[in-house]
């Protein structure tokens, strides 16, 4: 599935991705008051069937949450973001948003927290290629009591790609870690192609 | 803000709600959707703040979700299934519903002037069919659930469930070392008594004697049919001696009052087995169910009408016999 | 005289939009290092007068260059191109000695004012 970009747009996805992550981390230090250390983040493709498996070791305890937003631009750019994680990640960041548990339930705090991740990063990677995205509302897909594993493949047979990045978030005093997962489909690809490749041209 | 033929005659006659405020949550702007359905006036209310108008939003949590989408510049969500609603409103459903207000599902946007004035928006779309369809499914997931558990007939447990029981029972007993005894008792003659006054009649006992049991019966037990006359009553917290007595009792509320079926006098009996468990292992409810029908056998042939508790010289019995 | 001008990311796209940032009258010798370690080799074996430096790189990352550079007092300025644009990571390298820092994307203009500024155009 890697052969499907070239490296040069495979270099270009990555940088503009660095890029967006770092205005997304910059919004959110300063929402937050707090520095949010900015690691690379790693971005792979992969085929979406395999993309169970990848978590299932990671996220097959009960306390795992995964939730997900659809995406939509112009010029066919469209897919599906997936936030993964730990809830006792969710609990610390939740503090830091200034929930607590009397005002917002646990999976508003977990739609919060996963939109605004997503929401931000996104319009940073968005910004970039001058398109402008509109989203859904993000929905639980799977918390405490469901499976996480059987909710990532009921979900990911619907796409034939999925952009995997791996976001990590480090703030001050606090760490937080999740993942990330762009799954985009088939026609999408080809139309993100050809906005790398107008970039690439372009320098 | 509408000034446009397009835009404009849309905005007020969608089916949704629009609201505006300025980074002091100062109104901007309500679309007539709001308007109607909150009884307030934009006129009126221009200028004030959100929090004044609406005097029941949650306004800590509503100023929290709007700083982040002006700090952010993204766009902030709120659903019904999180929180039926952000602001009070009645919907147009009719009385029966089952909720009193709109159920919301809320999209704050942020926005700027051409003078690059911040400010958010928020859209209000009424899911209250969606809210009573779900209370609906509840409903009738709580229905199916109880029927899944329950005989239809007699109302007490059904076999499935009552051994599922039987069996947690069993682990705890055996975990936390407490006693816990099993009876199982079946109506004498059922055939003959359908045969008699016909499948009605038959039914009717049935109906009747589970009621009189059931009242003998605590929280804590579990009551269940086990076959067409046959039934099981696990007896929690509960030594030999005292499974004897509730039998008895049992036994005694059935056999010392008819059932009347139409015009008939019905006089009915039972006989019951008593069981202790006293085994170990993964399959000791088993062997308990084997031990009390051991028991309830013993006593319909002595003559049926009586309690017979099982007692372990009778292994070598069974043993023989099959 | 053309300045000797390296250009630190490890990310092509990164260098060409660099490269392509860079106003025509400015008369520059560009060399390319895609790691830390690289920038470090080319800075000990040639004069360099400007680097643009990325921040996260891997190998050696910025901050790591930086370091060197004070420790081995080399002599170049340093200009700080990346991506995490917090206010404490441009106070970091603007102690470890960089002359300025500048966020990705590359504004051009930015660029320029910043080249005037230091006499480098």
């Amino acid at each position: 599935m890697n052969t499907v970009f070239s490296e040069e747009q495979r270099d270009c996805l990555q940088e503009l991705i660095n890029v967006a992550m770092g205005l997304a981390s910059d919004k959110l230090a300063r929402f937050l008051n707090t520095f949010v250390h900015l690691q690379v983040p790693a971005i792979e493709l992969v085929n979406s069937t395999q993309i169970p498996a990848q978590f299932e070791a990671q996220y097959s305890s009960a306390e795992a949450a995964f939730v997900s937003q659809g995406f939509l631009g112009n010029g066919g750019v469209r897919g599906e973001a997936i936030v993964l994680y730990q809830l006792d990640n969710a609990h610390r960041i939740s503090a830091l948003l200034g929930y607590d548990t009397d005002s917002a339930s646990e999976l508003e705090m977990l739609t919060d927290i996963s939109s605004i991740l997503t929401t931000t990063f996104l319009n940073g990677l968005a910004e970039q290629i001058d398109n402008q995205l509109s989203y859904s509302a993000p929905r639980v897909l799977s918390s405490r009591q469901n499976n996480v594993t059987q909710a990532l493949i009921d979900t990911a047979c619907h796409w034939e790609l999925a952009l995997k990045v791996d976001i990590s978030y480090q703030l001050i005093d606090h760490s937080f870690n999740c993942d990330m997962l762009l799954l985009i489909p088939g026609e999408a690809v080809l139309n993100i192609q050809q906005i790398l490749d107008r970039i690439v041209e372009e320098y | 803000m509408s000034n446009d033929w397009l835009t404009g005659p849309i905005l007020e006659q969608l089916n949704s709600g629009v609201l505006v405020v300025d980074e002091d949550f100062q109104l901007v702007y309500l679309n007539s959707f709001l308007q109607r359905h909150s009884s307030v006036q934009l006129t009126e209310v221009k200028g004030k703040s959100l929090f004044q108008v609406f005097a029941d939003v949650p306004e800590a949590w509503l100023r929290r979700k709007f700083a982040s989408v002006l700090e952010l510049q993204s766009p902030s969500f709120s659903s019904w299934e999180q929180r039926q609603y952000v602001i009070k409103l009645p919907h147009l459903r009719p009385v029966t519903s089952s909720s009193q207000y709109m159920a919301q599902n809320c999209t704050m946007l942020p926005l700027h002037d051409p003078t690059g004035r911040r400010y958010v928006c928020m859209l209000i779309e009424d899911a209250t069919d969606a809210f009573v369809y779900q209370q609906h499914l509840q409903t009738t997931l709580q229905k199916l659930e109880q029927s899944n558990r329950v005989d239809g007939l007699t109302q007490v447990l059904n076999r499935r469930y009552w051994e599922e029981q039987l069996k947690l029972e069993v682990q705890r007993a055996q975990r936390y070392r407490q006693p816990l005894s099993l009876l199982l008792f079946d109506l004498d003659k059922f055939k003959q008594l359908n045969d008699q006054y016909g499948h009605l009649g038959g039914d009717s006992v049935l109906i009747e004697l589970t009621a009189r049991v059931r009242a003998l019966l605590r929280d804590t037990d579990w009551f269940g049919r086990y076959g067409g006359e046959e039934f099981g009553i696990v007896l929690t917290n509960t030594a030999l001696a005292g499974a004897v007595e509730v039998a008895e009792r049992i036994c005694l509320a059935v056999s010392s009052k008819a059932v009347t079926f139409h015009e008939h006098s019905i006089q009915s009996s039972i006989s019951v087995g008593v069981a202790q468990l006293d085994t170990t292992g993964d399959r000791a409810h088993e062997v308990l169910i084997g031990q009390a029908d051991m028991a309830l056998y013993n006593a319909k042939k002595e003559g049926r009408n009586r309690v017979i508790s099982y007692s372990a010289g009778e292994t070598a019995f069974m043993v023989k016999t099959v | 005289m053309a300045l000797p001008v390296l250009i630190c990311d490890d990310s092509l796209l990164a260098r060409k939009q660099v490269r392509k940032s860079l106003p025509e009258s400015f008369d520059a010798d560009i060399l390319t290092a895609s790691n830390g370690l690289e920038a470090l080799t080319i800075l000990r074996s040639q004069e360099i007068g400007l680097v643009f430096l990325d921040l996260t790189m891997p190998e050696l990352d910025g901050i790591g260059v930086l370091e060197a550079i004070k420790q081995d007092g080399l002599d170049c300025f340093v200009i700080v191109i990346s991506a995490d644009i917090q206010p404490e990571m441009q106070k970091r390298v603007t102690e470890l000695g960089a002359l300025a820092f500048i966020h990705k994307p590359v504004n051009p203009e930015k660029l320029i004012v910043i080249l005037k500024h230091y006499g480098l155009i």
